[in-house]
């Protein structure tokens, strides 16, 4: 009994860094393609009558995929800091596990809620651009406002991951 | 997927329909050119284009272009928008006008007359020619929106009283019945409150009309269609008072406001056409509050209720260039453009 104990203890830490991961790749993808989903419906709607608002309405609906992009780098991150791509393997305990997985948060949260909320600012900036297309320098700006506590998700995980001594 | 959601492509697509409406411009342009047909050239460079013919003088049927191009519209917003009800809330009118009229020619014919057909629109949402047979051969239960019990009872009306008006009156309280109905059926409180806000300027309109034929309080209750948010007890009153004061009498209601914008101290004539402008105005001005919105259903409205006016605003100019009336006279009478 106490040999399994042992054996699970030993694994929990990366089991936890690949929750960790999963769940930052996960929840920040799901937001990034929700909020890509909203957006589209808005720029296919405006390219039925104007298909020449394509240009325009691709930089805007491309905007809550950056979320997406996020939570796999810093998958990537927390894996690679606990050895678990290619390098050589490191020997985690649970706390470590447990913190690394934590790291991994910010950005899974962040991700998912201004990926949505960015998505919808874009669908209705294409509908601004649909009237008005000499106003894209503003209609970018808009959306890109909820990318700002995407970033701080993403600066936030990263710092922790730093932190994490091993 | 969420009714906002639903809702997303719709209004995206509608907002990119939005340049194809007549701006300020393009009335003026209207208004500036020469005569009938300079007003039609104007026309003709628009979307109106699509219902005239090439090198056609279309002077003698823009009535028709007007309807073909309104019934284009409603068929491709239909094709679109997630609530059909929407748009039927626009074509209802247009039924009851038709029954109206089929109507009329049975009761014509029943004393020898004839038949005006011509005066029939395509604009309902019921086929012509379905209406008038199931008028005709007397299958009402065939037909909605209540019309099943409305006509008997409006036929019935006629052979007691003889009176057009009565018979006109119950097809009226029926077709805003329908409508408010269909708005309550979306589900949305701003259409609801858009259609309540058109039987409330449908009231307001008959109680002045009906002052300047000299009826009295005590005989416009019934003409009076319920389901507004002005209830008829606040109305009748308003019949025995000067149209001055109904601005500082529903001063409660966003409605006074309309009221108040309409001018006073000019002729009844001019009055009437004054406050049917404000109305409309008013009718607008509730539900352009969702254009706001990205994902509000009222856009949907909001852009039917646009190109109407705009409908208006054109015939308004071209019946003026057929009576050679002064451009500021023509611009006192046109409604707020979807700009």
């Amino acid at each position: 009994m106490e040999s399994v104990i042992a054996a699970m203890a030993e694994q929990l830490g990366p089991a936890l860094v690949v929750l960790g991961a999963a769940l930052a790749v996960g929840f920040a993808g799901s937001g990034s393609a929700w909020g890509i989903g909203i957006a589209n419906e808005a720029a296919a709607g405006v390219m039925t009558e104007d298909p020449k608002k394509f240009g325009y309405a691709l930089v805007l609906l491309a905007l809550p995929g950056t979320q997406g992009i996020y939570g796999l780098l810093v998958a990537v991150l927390a894996m690679q800091k606990a050895g678990l791509l290619g390098s050589a393997a490191v020997a985690l305990t649970i706390w470590q596990g447990l913190g690394i997985g934590a790291a991994c948060l910010p950005i899974a949260i962040a991700g998912f809620y201004s990926a949505i909320w960015q998505g919808k600012s874009s669908a209705a900036c294409i509908l601004l651009i649909s009237k008005r297309p000499d106003q894209i320098g503003k209609a970018v700006i808009l959306p890109a406002m909820c990318e700002t506590y995407a970033v701080f998700g993403l600066l936030m995980s990263i710092l922790m991951l730093m932190g994490i001594r091993i | 997927m969420s009714r906002n959601e639903a809702y997303g492509y719709a209004v995206a697509r509608i907002r990119a329909m939005e340049p194809m409406l007549f701006d300020a411009s393009m009335f003026q342009r209207m208004i500036d050119s020469d005569g009938l047909s300079g007003a039609l050239k104007v026309l003709a460079e628009s979307c109106y284009s699509r219902g005239m013919a090439e090198g056609e003088q279309a002077s003698e049927r823009y009535d028709s272009v007007l309807e073909a191009e309104l019934n284009r519209t409603f068929d491709e917003i239909a094709s679109f928008v997630p609530d059909r009800e929407l748009i039927d809330i626009f074509r209802i009118p247009y039924d009851f006008h038709n029954v109206k009229v089929i109507m009329k020619g049975i009761l014509k014919e029943r004393s020898g007359g004839k038949k005006r057909f011509d005066l029939l629109t395509r604009l309902g949402s019921i086929p012509v020619d379905t209406l008038s047979a199931n008028i005709e051969s007397e299958e009402y239960v065939l037909l909605p929106y209540g019309l099943s019990s409305i006509i008997p009872a409006s036929f019935s009306a006629w052979d007691q009283s003889g009176d057009i008006v009565e018979m006109e009156r119950k097809l009226d309280g029926g077709m805003f019945a329908a409508i408010l109905l269909l708005a309550e059926k979306v589900g949305e409180p701003g259409v609801v409150k858009w259609v309540k806000s058109r039987i409330d300027s449908e009231n307001l309109r008959n109680l002045l009309r009906l002052k300047r034929f000299g009826f009295d309080a005590t005989e416009v209750a019934a003409f009076i269609h319920d389901g507004g948010t002005l209830a008829p007890g606040t109305l009748v009153p308003l019949m025995s008072e000067q149209f001055d004061s109904w601005g500082r009498a529903l001063s409660y209601s966003d409605v006074g406001l309309a009221i108040s914008a309409a001018p006073d101290n000019i002729d009844f004539d001019k009055l009437i056409l004054a406050l049917e402008k404000s109305l409309d105005d008013y009718c607008s001005s509730i539900v352009e509050r969702a254009r706001f919105s990205s994902s509000a259903p009222e856009n949907v409205l909001a852009f039917l209720w646009g190109k109407e006016m705009e409908v208006k605003n054109i015939r308004t100019i071209l019946v003026s260039k057929g009576t050679n009336s002064g451009g500021d006279e023509v611009k006192e009478m046109m409604r707020r453009g979807y700009y």
